[in-house]
Protein backbone atom coordinates (compact mmCIF):
# COMPACT_ATOMS: atom_id res chain seq x y z
CA UNK A 1 0.00 0.00 0.00
CA UNK A 2 1.41 3.49 -1.12
CA UNK A 3 -0.27 6.53 0.92
CA UNK A 4 0.72 9.66 -0.05
CA UNK A 5 -0.20 12.11 2.96
CA UNK A 6 -0.21 16.07 2.41
CA UNK A 7 2.19 16.03 -0.18
CA UNK A 8 3.09 19.32 -1.56
CA UNK A 9 6.24 19.88 -3.70
CA UNK A 10 7.62 23.50 -5.09
CA UNK A 11 10.51 24.95 -7.09
CA UNK A 12 12.06 28.16 -6.70
CA UNK A 13 12.63 29.78 -10.13
CA UNK A 14 13.64 32.77 -11.52
CA UNK A 15 10.08 33.96 -11.21
CA UNK A 16 9.39 32.65 -7.66
CA UNK A 17 8.44 29.69 -6.38
CA UNK A 18 6.27 27.44 -8.74
CA UNK A 19 4.39 25.32 -7.12
CA UNK A 20 3.98 21.38 -8.49
CA UNK A 21 2.07 19.92 -6.05
CA UNK A 22 -0.35 21.14 -3.33
CA UNK A 23 -1.10 18.68 -0.13
CA UNK A 24 -2.38 15.89 -2.47
CA UNK A 25 -3.56 12.88 -0.24
CA UNK A 26 -3.87 9.52 -2.00
CA UNK A 27 -3.99 5.76 -1.18
CA UNK A 28 -2.96 3.34 -3.38
CA UNK A 29 -4.19 0.00 -2.61
CA UNK A 30 -2.07 -2.87 -3.24
CA UNK A 31 -3.20 -5.21 -6.44
CA UNK A 32 -4.61 -2.29 -7.88
CA UNK A 33 -3.82 -0.62 -11.30
CA UNK A 34 -4.12 3.46 -10.46
CA UNK A 35 -4.36 5.63 -12.75
CA UNK A 36 -3.54 9.89 -12.59
CA UNK A 37 -4.95 11.48 -15.12
CA UNK A 38 -4.03 14.92 -15.65
CA UNK A 39 -3.09 17.63 -18.61
CA UNK A 40 -0.22 18.20 -19.15
CA UNK A 41 1.62 20.46 -16.68
CA UNK A 42 -0.66 19.29 -14.34
CA UNK A 43 1.87 18.01 -11.80
CA UNK A 44 1.25 13.96 -12.37
CA UNK A 45 5.01 13.35 -13.81
CA UNK A 46 5.88 15.61 -10.27
CA UNK A 47 3.46 13.23 -8.36
CA UNK A 48 4.64 9.50 -9.47
CA UNK A 49 8.55 10.94 -8.78
CA UNK A 50 7.31 11.82 -5.17
CA UNK A 51 6.87 8.24 -4.76
CA UNK A 52 10.18 6.85 -5.23
CA UNK A 53 12.13 9.89 -3.87
CA UNK A 54 13.52 10.86 -7.42
CA UNK A 55 12.24 13.99 -6.32
CA UNK A 56 12.27 15.31 -2.76
CA UNK A 57 8.35 16.68 -1.51
CA UNK A 58 8.91 19.85 -0.01
CA UNK A 59 6.43 18.63 2.82
CA UNK A 60 4.22 15.55 3.62
CA UNK A 61 5.14 12.15 3.84
CA UNK A 62 5.18 9.37 1.67
CA UNK A 63 4.42 5.94 3.26
CA UNK A 64 5.11 2.53 1.58
CA UNK A 65 4.16 -0.77 3.29
CA UNK A 66 3.78 1.12 6.79
CA UNK A 67 7.66 2.24 6.06
CA UNK A 68 7.96 6.47 5.80
CA UNK A 69 10.07 6.63 3.00
CA UNK A 70 10.70 10.61 3.11
CA UNK A 71 12.29 9.64 6.31
CA UNK A 72 14.75 7.10 5.11
CA UNK A 73 18.23 6.79 4.93
CA UNK A 74 20.02 6.98 1.73
CA UNK A 75 21.43 3.21 1.43
CA UNK A 76 17.59 1.94 2.78
CA UNK A 77 16.26 4.20 0.32
CA UNK A 78 18.12 3.05 -2.76
CA UNK A 79 17.09 -0.72 -1.48
CA UNK A 80 13.45 0.43 -1.24
CA UNK A 81 14.01 1.14 -5.03
CA UNK A 82 14.01 -2.07 -6.18
CA UNK A 83 10.86 -2.65 -4.41
CA UNK A 84 9.56 -0.01 -6.64
CA UNK A 85 10.07 -0.31 -10.46
CA UNK A 86 9.33 2.19 -13.07
CA UNK A 87 9.01 2.58 -17.01
CA UNK A 88 9.56 6.11 -18.41
CA UNK A 89 7.73 7.80 -21.99
CA UNK A 90 11.20 7.79 -23.65
CA UNK A 91 12.17 4.14 -22.33
CA UNK A 92 15.45 5.07 -20.99
CA UNK A 93 17.06 2.21 -22.15
CA UNK A 94 21.15 1.98 -21.59
CA UNK A 95 22.31 2.77 -25.65
CA UNK A 96 25.35 0.91 -25.14
CA UNK A 97 23.83 -3.02 -23.79
CA UNK A 98 22.10 -5.48 -25.85
CA UNK A 99 19.03 -6.02 -24.39
CA UNK A 100 19.59 -8.91 -22.10
CA UNK A 101 22.34 -6.63 -20.37
CA UNK A 102 19.89 -4.03 -20.28
CA UNK A 103 17.28 -6.12 -17.76
CA UNK A 104 20.40 -7.76 -16.46
CA UNK A 105 21.70 -3.81 -14.86
CA UNK A 106 19.32 -4.00 -12.39
CA UNK A 107 20.81 -7.27 -11.05
CA UNK A 108 24.14 -6.56 -11.57
CA UNK A 109 23.10 -3.37 -8.72
CA UNK A 110 22.23 -5.86 -6.53
CA UNK A 111 25.36 -8.20 -7.21
CA UNK A 112 23.19 -11.25 -8.30
CA UNK A 113 25.91 -13.91 -9.46
CA UNK A 114 25.78 -14.28 -12.96
CA UNK A 115 24.33 -17.35 -13.84
CA UNK A 116 21.27 -16.80 -11.85
CA UNK A 117 21.04 -13.71 -13.17
CA UNK A 118 21.02 -14.60 -16.59
CA UNK A 119 18.37 -17.27 -15.92
CA UNK A 120 16.13 -14.55 -14.66
CA UNK A 121 16.95 -12.14 -17.75
CA UNK A 122 15.94 -15.36 -19.87
CA UNK A 123 12.41 -15.88 -18.14
CA UNK A 124 11.70 -11.74 -18.25
CA UNK A 125 12.78 -11.56 -22.02
CA UNK A 126 9.90 -14.71 -22.46
CA UNK A 127 7.52 -12.97 -20.15
CA UNK A 128 7.62 -9.74 -22.67
CA UNK A 129 7.68 -11.91 -25.59
CA UNK A 130 11.43 -10.87 -26.75
CA UNK A 131 13.49 -13.71 -26.43
CA UNK A 132 14.91 -13.62 -29.62
CA UNK A 133 15.78 -10.38 -29.46
CA UNK A 134 18.46 -10.61 -26.05
CA UNK A 135 21.38 -10.11 -28.04
CA UNK A 136 20.15 -6.96 -29.73
CA UNK A 137 20.57 -3.28 -28.95
CA UNK A 138 17.86 -0.92 -28.48
CA UNK A 139 18.36 1.24 -31.27
CA UNK A 140 17.54 -1.48 -33.41
CA UNK A 141 14.27 -2.12 -31.63
CA UNK A 142 10.72 -0.41 -32.64
CA UNK A 143 9.28 1.63 -30.12
CA UNK A 144 7.12 -0.89 -28.36
CA UNK A 145 9.63 -3.60 -28.01
CA UNK A 146 11.68 -1.14 -26.17
CA UNK A 147 8.87 -0.74 -23.76
CA UNK A 148 9.10 -4.51 -23.57
CA UNK A 149 12.68 -4.52 -22.96
CA UNK A 150 11.88 -1.57 -20.27
CA UNK A 151 9.15 -3.41 -18.89
CA UNK A 152 11.45 -6.59 -18.19
CA UNK A 153 14.35 -4.24 -16.93
CA UNK A 154 11.81 -2.53 -14.10
CA UNK A 155 10.51 -6.24 -13.23
CA UNK A 156 14.10 -7.89 -12.96
CA UNK A 157 14.44 -7.38 -9.27
CA UNK A 158 10.81 -8.55 -8.64
CA UNK A 159 9.32 -5.28 -7.44
CA UNK A 160 5.91 -5.16 -6.03
CA UNK A 161 5.37 -1.57 -7.28
CA UNK A 162 5.38 -0.29 -10.99
CA UNK A 163 5.08 3.14 -11.79
CA UNK A 164 4.53 3.85 -15.16
CA UNK A 165 5.79 7.67 -16.39
CA UNK A 166 3.11 8.32 -19.81
CA UNK A 167 4.29 4.79 -20.82
CA UNK A 168 2.47 4.50 -23.49
CA UNK A 169 2.53 8.47 -24.78
CA UNK A 170 5.25 7.92 -27.49
CA UNK A 171 3.97 4.95 -29.43
CA UNK A 172 1.24 4.40 -32.24
CA UNK A 173 -2.05 3.14 -30.98
CA UNK A 174 -1.92 -0.52 -31.91
CA UNK A 175 1.24 -0.59 -30.27
CA UNK A 176 -0.05 1.07 -27.11
CA UNK A 177 -2.92 -1.70 -27.14
CA UNK A 178 -0.12 -4.12 -26.71
CA UNK A 179 1.90 -2.65 -24.27
CA UNK A 180 -1.56 -2.24 -21.84
CA UNK A 181 -2.31 -5.39 -22.26
CA UNK A 182 1.32 -6.36 -21.07
CA UNK A 183 0.70 -4.42 -18.36
CA UNK A 184 -2.35 -5.56 -17.08
CA UNK A 185 -1.37 -9.08 -17.53
CA UNK A 186 2.05 -8.43 -14.86
CA UNK A 187 -0.93 -6.78 -12.85
CA UNK A 188 -2.80 -9.55 -12.55
CA UNK A 189 0.08 -12.85 -13.01
CA UNK A 190 2.58 -11.59 -10.49
CA UNK A 191 0.27 -9.32 -8.86
CA UNK A 192 1.93 -6.57 -9.06
CA UNK A 193 0.67 -2.90 -7.72
CA UNK A 194 0.46 -0.35 -11.09
CA UNK A 195 0.45 3.21 -10.87
CA UNK A 196 -0.12 4.71 -14.38
CA UNK A 197 0.50 8.08 -15.20
CA UNK A 198 -1.12 9.58 -18.50
CA UNK A 199 -2.87 12.21 -19.88
CA UNK A 200 -5.04 9.78 -22.60
CA UNK A 201 -8.16 8.70 -21.11
CA UNK A 202 -8.87 5.49 -23.48
CA UNK A 203 -4.96 4.33 -21.28
CA UNK A 204 -7.04 4.62 -18.00
CA UNK A 205 -10.47 3.04 -19.39
CA UNK A 206 -8.63 0.02 -20.58
CA UNK A 207 -6.33 -0.87 -17.85
CA UNK A 208 -7.18 0.95 -14.63
CA UNK A 209 -9.00 -0.37 -11.62
CA UNK A 210 -9.02 2.86 -9.70
CA UNK A 211 -8.22 7.28 -11.11
CA UNK A 212 -7.25 10.18 -9.63
CA UNK A 213 -8.00 13.71 -11.83
CA UNK A 214 -4.80 15.89 -10.80
CA UNK A 215 -5.27 19.82 -11.78
CA UNK A 216 -3.64 22.43 -10.97
CA UNK A 217 -1.36 20.41 -8.55
CA UNK A 218 -3.67 19.01 -6.71
CA UNK A 219 -6.10 15.54 -6.43
CA UNK A 220 -9.59 17.13 -7.90
CA UNK A 221 -11.14 13.72 -8.29
CA UNK A 222 -10.39 9.99 -7.46
CA UNK A 223 -12.26 6.94 -6.97
CA UNK A 224 -12.94 4.02 -8.81
CA UNK A 225 -12.56 3.78 -12.45
CA UNK A 226 -16.52 3.34 -13.20
CA UNK A 227 -18.05 5.64 -10.79
CA UNK A 228 -15.63 8.25 -11.64
CA UNK A 229 -16.31 7.73 -15.34
CA UNK A 230 -19.88 7.39 -15.02
CA UNK A 231 -20.27 10.48 -12.37
CA UNK A 232 -17.37 12.97 -13.02
CA UNK A 233 -17.71 15.77 -10.59
CA UNK A 234 -15.15 18.40 -11.19
CA UNK A 235 -14.71 19.97 -14.10
CA UNK A 236 -11.22 19.00 -15.36
CA UNK A 237 -13.02 14.79 -14.66
CA UNK A 238 -15.87 16.41 -16.93
CA UNK A 239 -13.44 17.64 -19.32
CA UNK A 240 -11.38 15.40 -19.89
CA UNK A 241 -14.09 12.01 -19.65
CA UNK A 242 -16.78 13.41 -21.39
CA UNK A 243 -15.47 14.86 -24.90
CA UNK A 244 -16.08 18.99 -25.98
CA UNK A 245 -18.30 17.12 -28.67
CA UNK A 246 -20.49 15.84 -26.85
CA UNK A 247 -21.11 19.18 -24.61
CA UNK A 248 -20.85 21.17 -28.04
CA UNK A 249 -23.65 19.01 -29.39
CA UNK A 250 -26.73 20.74 -30.09
CA UNK A 251 -29.63 19.56 -32.45
CA UNK A 252 -32.60 17.94 -31.76
CA UNK A 253 -35.59 19.19 -29.59
CA UNK A 254 -36.38 17.71 -26.77
CA UNK A 255 -34.21 16.37 -23.69
CA UNK A 256 -30.59 15.46 -24.06
CA UNK A 257 -29.40 12.76 -21.79
CA UNK A 258 -25.78 11.36 -21.70
CA UNK A 259 -26.23 7.26 -20.71
CA UNK A 260 -23.35 5.94 -19.45
CA UNK A 261 -22.57 2.05 -20.02
CA UNK A 262 -20.21 1.15 -16.71
CA UNK A 263 -20.21 -2.74 -17.79
CA UNK A 264 -23.44 -3.71 -15.55
CA UNK A 265 -25.54 -4.18 -18.12
CA UNK A 266 -25.55 -7.18 -20.50
CA UNK A 267 -25.38 -6.78 -24.15
CA UNK A 268 -29.13 -6.24 -24.78
CA UNK A 269 -30.19 -4.19 -27.54
CA UNK A 270 -31.22 -1.13 -24.87
CA UNK A 271 -31.56 1.62 -27.42
CA UNK A 272 -33.86 -0.04 -29.60
CA UNK A 273 -36.07 -1.67 -26.70
CA UNK A 274 -36.41 1.97 -24.87
CA UNK A 275 -37.86 2.76 -28.85
CA UNK A 276 -40.30 0.65 -29.04
CA UNK A 277 -41.44 0.39 -25.25
CA UNK A 278 -41.94 3.92 -24.45
CA UNK A 279 -42.96 4.44 -28.30
CA UNK A 280 -40.48 7.64 -28.61
CA UNK A 281 -38.55 8.21 -31.50
CA UNK A 282 -34.55 8.82 -30.27
CA UNK A 283 -32.03 10.83 -32.20
CA UNK A 284 -28.42 9.49 -31.31
CA UNK A 285 -26.08 12.59 -31.01
CA UNK A 286 -23.04 10.60 -30.19
CA UNK A 287 -22.47 7.00 -28.90
CA UNK A 288 -18.75 5.97 -28.34
CA UNK A 289 -19.47 2.68 -26.38
CA UNK A 290 -17.29 -0.70 -26.67
CA UNK A 291 -17.38 -3.61 -25.66
CA UNK A 292 -15.22 -5.23 -23.02
CA UNK A 293 -15.46 -8.80 -22.42
CA UNK A 294 -19.37 -8.93 -23.72
CA UNK A 295 -20.48 -5.30 -21.37
CA UNK A 296 -20.59 -2.70 -23.11
CA UNK A 297 -18.56 0.64 -21.74
CA UNK A 298 -18.84 4.45 -22.88
CA UNK A 299 -20.84 7.28 -23.34
CA UNK A 300 -23.94 7.80 -25.71
CA UNK A 301 -25.97 10.95 -26.12
CA UNK A 302 -29.95 11.02 -27.23
CA UNK A 303 -32.60 13.07 -27.51
CA UNK A 304 -36.23 12.31 -26.74
CA UNK A 305 -39.34 14.48 -26.75
CA UNK A 306 -39.70 16.53 -24.07
CA UNK A 307 -42.88 15.34 -22.93
CA UNK A 308 -41.40 11.62 -23.41
CA UNK A 309 -39.00 12.57 -21.04
CA UNK A 310 -39.93 10.83 -18.31
CA UNK A 311 -41.13 7.62 -19.77
CA UNK A 312 -37.72 7.03 -21.14
CA UNK A 313 -36.04 7.85 -17.65
CA UNK A 314 -38.17 5.19 -15.93
CA UNK A 315 -37.59 2.64 -18.83
CA UNK A 316 -33.80 3.06 -17.95
CA UNK A 317 -34.32 3.35 -14.19
CA UNK A 318 -35.81 0.00 -14.49
CA UNK A 319 -33.31 -1.36 -17.01
CA UNK A 320 -30.16 0.14 -14.20
CA UNK A 321 -29.41 2.06 -17.03
CA UNK A 322 -27.33 5.43 -15.86
CA UNK A 323 -27.87 8.49 -17.22
CA UNK A 324 -27.77 11.90 -16.73
CA UNK A 325 -29.84 14.71 -18.31
CA UNK A 326 -27.60 17.42 -19.99
CA UNK A 327 -28.06 20.85 -20.65
CA UNK B 1 68.95 18.89 -50.99
CA UNK B 2 70.66 20.25 -47.60
CA UNK B 3 73.23 19.05 -46.12
CA UNK B 4 71.12 19.14 -42.96
CA UNK B 5 68.68 16.47 -44.70
CA UNK B 6 71.36 14.06 -45.61
CA UNK B 7 72.52 13.95 -42.07
CA UNK B 8 69.26 13.65 -40.66
CA UNK B 9 68.34 10.90 -43.00
CA UNK B 10 71.59 9.16 -42.54
CA UNK B 11 71.53 8.84 -39.14
CA UNK B 12 68.02 8.25 -38.34
CA UNK B 13 67.14 11.61 -37.18
CA UNK B 14 63.70 11.67 -38.66
CA UNK B 15 62.92 8.50 -37.29
CA UNK B 16 64.15 9.87 -33.47
CA UNK B 17 62.26 12.94 -34.08
CA UNK B 18 58.67 10.88 -34.85
CA UNK B 19 59.98 8.97 -31.81
CA UNK B 20 60.05 12.02 -29.55
CA UNK B 21 57.18 13.28 -30.67
CA UNK B 22 54.60 10.31 -29.76
CA UNK B 23 56.75 9.33 -26.93
CA UNK B 24 55.66 13.03 -25.76
CA UNK B 25 52.02 13.31 -27.21
CA UNK B 26 51.20 9.45 -26.08
CA UNK B 27 52.42 10.21 -22.63
CA UNK B 28 51.15 13.50 -21.94
CA UNK B 29 48.09 12.07 -23.52
CA UNK B 30 47.77 9.04 -20.83
CA UNK B 31 48.91 11.45 -17.84
CA UNK B 32 46.17 14.18 -19.30
CA UNK B 33 43.73 11.93 -19.10
CA UNK B 34 44.74 10.55 -15.45
CA UNK B 35 43.80 13.79 -13.93
CA UNK B 36 41.52 14.98 -16.26
CA UNK B 37 38.98 12.20 -16.50
CA UNK B 38 38.10 12.29 -12.72
CA UNK B 39 38.10 16.22 -12.63
CA UNK B 40 35.53 16.31 -15.72
CA UNK B 41 33.54 13.35 -13.54
CA UNK B 42 33.43 15.99 -10.71
CA UNK B 43 32.45 18.88 -12.99
CA UNK B 44 29.37 16.97 -14.42
CA UNK B 45 28.24 15.36 -10.75
CA UNK B 46 28.91 18.24 -8.77
CA UNK B 47 26.91 20.74 -11.34
CA UNK B 48 23.80 21.88 -9.97
CA UNK B 49 21.74 19.78 -12.21
CA UNK B 50 24.23 16.79 -11.78
CA UNK B 51 23.82 13.58 -9.04
CA UNK B 52 25.20 15.82 -6.10
CA UNK B 53 25.76 19.13 -6.68
CA UNK B 54 28.16 20.82 -4.56
CA UNK B 55 28.19 24.47 -5.81
CA UNK B 56 31.88 25.55 -4.28
CA UNK B 57 33.87 22.53 -5.54
CA UNK B 58 31.99 22.69 -8.97
CA UNK B 59 32.95 26.98 -9.04
CA UNK B 60 35.82 26.10 -7.52
CA UNK B 61 37.49 23.56 -10.27
CA UNK B 62 35.50 25.23 -13.12
CA UNK B 63 37.20 28.55 -12.69
CA UNK B 64 40.58 26.73 -12.37
CA UNK B 65 39.94 24.98 -15.64
CA UNK B 66 39.12 28.29 -17.46
CA UNK B 67 42.18 29.56 -16.01
CA UNK B 68 44.56 27.31 -16.50
CA UNK B 69 42.42 27.18 -20.09
CA UNK B 70 43.09 30.92 -21.23
CA UNK B 71 46.65 31.09 -20.69
CA UNK B 72 48.87 31.00 -24.31
CA UNK B 73 51.50 27.43 -23.49
CA UNK B 74 54.35 28.91 -24.94
CA UNK B 75 53.65 31.69 -20.98
CA UNK B 76 52.50 28.80 -19.33
CA UNK B 77 55.52 27.35 -20.29
CA UNK B 78 57.88 29.91 -19.26
CA UNK B 79 55.88 29.81 -16.15
CA UNK B 80 56.14 26.27 -15.06
CA UNK B 81 59.82 26.01 -15.31
CA UNK B 82 60.97 26.46 -11.60
CA UNK B 83 57.59 23.90 -10.82
CA UNK B 84 59.17 22.16 -13.49
CA UNK B 85 62.99 22.40 -11.76
CA UNK B 86 60.92 21.38 -8.22
CA UNK B 87 59.25 18.30 -9.40
CA UNK B 88 61.59 17.21 -11.71
CA UNK B 89 64.54 18.50 -11.39
CA UNK B 90 64.89 20.14 -14.63
CA UNK B 91 62.90 22.71 -16.46
CA UNK B 92 64.74 21.27 -20.55
CA UNK B 93 64.40 18.15 -22.08
CA UNK B 94 61.39 15.67 -22.93
CA UNK B 95 60.48 15.72 -19.35
CA UNK B 96 59.52 18.97 -19.04
CA UNK B 97 57.94 19.24 -21.88
CA UNK B 98 55.49 16.01 -21.13
CA UNK B 99 55.38 18.28 -17.27
CA UNK B 100 54.12 21.35 -19.44
CA UNK B 101 52.08 19.45 -21.86
CA UNK B 102 49.81 17.60 -18.83
CA UNK B 103 49.37 20.50 -17.07
CA UNK B 104 48.37 22.78 -20.10
CA UNK B 105 46.11 19.78 -21.62
CA UNK B 106 44.73 18.10 -18.26
CA UNK B 107 42.28 20.86 -17.95
CA UNK B 108 40.98 20.82 -21.47
CA UNK B 109 40.67 16.88 -21.37
CA UNK B 110 38.23 17.82 -17.93
CA UNK B 111 36.14 20.15 -20.25
CA UNK B 112 36.10 17.42 -23.32
CA UNK B 113 35.17 14.86 -20.39
CA UNK B 114 32.33 16.86 -18.92
CA UNK B 115 30.91 17.68 -22.62
CA UNK B 116 30.61 14.11 -23.48
CA UNK B 117 29.33 13.08 -20.54
CA UNK B 118 26.68 15.87 -20.51
CA UNK B 119 25.49 14.09 -24.02
CA UNK B 120 24.35 11.11 -21.98
CA UNK B 121 20.73 11.32 -21.63
CA UNK B 122 19.25 12.52 -18.53
CA UNK B 123 16.34 9.64 -18.96
CA UNK B 124 19.07 7.29 -18.55
CA UNK B 125 20.15 8.47 -15.37
CA UNK B 126 16.90 9.04 -13.75
CA UNK B 127 16.31 5.10 -15.19
CA UNK B 128 19.08 4.25 -13.23
CA UNK B 129 18.67 6.11 -10.01
CA UNK B 130 14.83 4.56 -9.94
CA UNK B 131 16.74 0.98 -10.02
CA UNK B 132 18.63 2.10 -7.00
CA UNK B 133 21.73 2.78 -8.13
CA UNK B 134 24.20 5.14 -6.48
CA UNK B 135 26.29 7.96 -7.77
CA UNK B 136 29.31 5.23 -8.53
CA UNK B 137 27.42 2.86 -9.95
CA UNK B 138 25.52 5.43 -12.32
CA UNK B 139 29.14 7.22 -13.11
CA UNK B 140 31.10 3.71 -13.59
CA UNK B 141 27.88 1.80 -15.38
CA UNK B 142 26.02 4.27 -16.82
CA UNK B 143 28.23 7.75 -17.00
CA UNK B 144 31.52 6.60 -19.06
CA UNK B 145 29.96 3.36 -21.11
CA UNK B 146 27.52 5.51 -23.13
CA UNK B 147 29.21 8.19 -23.13
CA UNK B 148 32.51 5.91 -24.77
CA UNK B 149 31.70 6.79 -28.42
CA UNK B 150 31.99 10.29 -27.52
CA UNK B 151 34.85 9.92 -24.86
CA UNK B 152 36.60 8.54 -27.85
CA UNK B 153 36.30 11.24 -30.39
CA UNK B 154 36.96 14.06 -27.55
CA UNK B 155 40.33 11.77 -26.57
CA UNK B 156 41.54 11.84 -30.06
CA UNK B 157 40.74 15.40 -30.36
CA UNK B 158 42.77 16.41 -27.49
CA UNK B 159 45.61 13.65 -28.34
CA UNK B 160 46.04 15.74 -31.67
CA UNK B 161 46.19 19.13 -29.73
CA UNK B 162 48.42 17.41 -27.58
CA UNK B 163 50.77 16.88 -30.75
CA UNK B 164 50.57 20.19 -32.01
CA UNK B 165 51.21 21.98 -28.61
CA UNK B 166 54.67 19.46 -28.56
CA UNK B 167 56.24 20.88 -31.17
CA UNK B 168 57.30 23.84 -29.08
CA UNK B 169 59.56 21.35 -27.11
CA UNK B 170 62.24 22.74 -28.78
CA UNK B 171 61.70 25.86 -26.73
CA UNK B 172 62.74 24.00 -23.84
CA UNK B 173 65.59 21.65 -25.28
CA UNK B 174 63.36 18.81 -26.06
CA UNK B 175 63.17 16.96 -28.85
CA UNK B 176 60.35 15.60 -31.45
CA UNK B 177 59.85 16.69 -35.36
CA UNK B 178 58.70 20.28 -33.98
CA UNK B 179 62.28 20.82 -32.78
CA UNK B 180 63.83 19.85 -35.69
CA UNK B 181 61.69 21.75 -37.65
CA UNK B 182 62.35 25.10 -35.55
CA UNK B 183 65.65 24.71 -33.62
CA UNK B 184 67.61 22.88 -36.10
CA UNK B 185 66.25 23.81 -39.72
CA UNK B 186 65.01 27.11 -39.26
CA UNK B 187 68.20 28.89 -38.55
CA UNK B 188 70.22 26.84 -41.59
CA UNK B 189 66.92 27.50 -43.75
CA UNK B 190 66.93 23.85 -44.83
CA UNK B 191 63.52 23.95 -46.03
CA UNK B 192 63.18 20.35 -47.43
CA UNK B 193 63.74 19.23 -43.72
CA UNK B 194 60.73 21.61 -42.34
CA UNK B 195 58.56 20.30 -45.17
CA UNK B 196 59.40 16.49 -44.62
CA UNK B 197 58.64 17.33 -41.05
CA UNK B 198 55.35 19.04 -41.82
CA UNK B 199 54.58 15.96 -43.80
CA UNK B 200 55.19 13.67 -40.73
CA UNK B 201 53.07 15.16 -38.44
CA UNK B 202 50.33 15.41 -40.89
CA UNK B 203 50.51 11.51 -41.20
CA UNK B 204 50.68 11.00 -37.92
CA UNK B 205 47.43 13.30 -37.14
CA UNK B 206 46.24 11.27 -40.17
CA UNK B 207 46.71 8.12 -37.98
CA UNK B 208 45.89 9.06 -34.87
CA UNK B 209 42.63 10.49 -36.69
CA UNK B 210 41.65 7.75 -38.81
CA UNK B 211 42.57 4.93 -36.32
CA UNK B 212 40.54 6.82 -33.38
CA UNK B 213 37.47 7.59 -35.67
CA UNK B 214 37.12 3.76 -36.14
CA UNK B 215 37.31 2.43 -32.62
CA UNK B 216 34.67 5.31 -31.37
CA UNK B 217 32.40 3.99 -34.27
CA UNK B 218 33.17 0.31 -33.30
CA UNK B 219 32.11 0.84 -30.16
CA UNK B 220 28.75 2.47 -30.71
CA UNK B 221 26.36 0.40 -30.31
CA UNK B 222 23.89 2.72 -31.42
CA UNK B 223 23.16 1.07 -35.05
CA UNK B 224 23.43 3.43 -37.79
CA UNK B 225 24.94 1.25 -40.68
CA UNK B 226 22.59 -1.68 -40.29
CA UNK B 227 19.07 -0.04 -41.76
CA UNK B 228 18.03 -2.41 -43.88
CA UNK B 229 18.65 -5.19 -41.03
CA UNK B 230 16.37 -2.67 -38.34
CA UNK B 231 13.66 -2.10 -41.11
CA UNK B 232 13.45 -6.32 -41.34
CA UNK B 233 13.63 -6.54 -37.68
CA UNK B 234 10.66 -4.45 -37.08
CA UNK B 235 8.61 -5.36 -39.45
CA UNK B 236 8.78 -8.89 -38.48
CA UNK B 237 7.75 -7.91 -34.72
CA UNK B 238 6.62 -4.98 -34.83
CA UNK B 239 5.25 -3.73 -31.21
Amino acid sequence: MIHLINLSKSYSSSDGVVSALENVNLTIPDGTIYGIIGLSGAGKSTLVRCINLLERPTEGRVVIDGEEVTRLPKKRLLELRRNVGMIFQNFNLLEQRTVEANVRFPLELIKMPREQANLRVAELLELVGLTDKAKSYPSQLSGGQKQRVAIARALATKPKYVLCDEATSALDPTTTESILKLIKDINKKLGVTVVVITHEMRVVESICTHVAVIDNSRIAEEGLVSEVFSYPQSDIAKQLIIPNLIRSLSGGEGAKLRLVFNGELSDEPIISAMAMECRVAVNILYADTKNIDGKPFGHMVITVPSDKADTVKRFLDAHSVSYREEV
Amino acid sequence: MSTLFTQLWKNGGFWIGVGETLYMTVASALLAYIIGLPLGIVLVITDKDGLTPIAWLNKTIGILVNVFRSIPFIILMVALIPFSRAILGTSIGNGAMILMLVVASAPYVARMVESSLKEVDRGVIEAARSMGADTFKIIWKVYLPEAKPSLIVGAIISTVTILGYSAMSGTIAGGGLGSIAVTQARPSNAQDVIWLCVALMVIIVQIIQEVGMLIARKVDKRVRSSVKKHRKNNTETLG
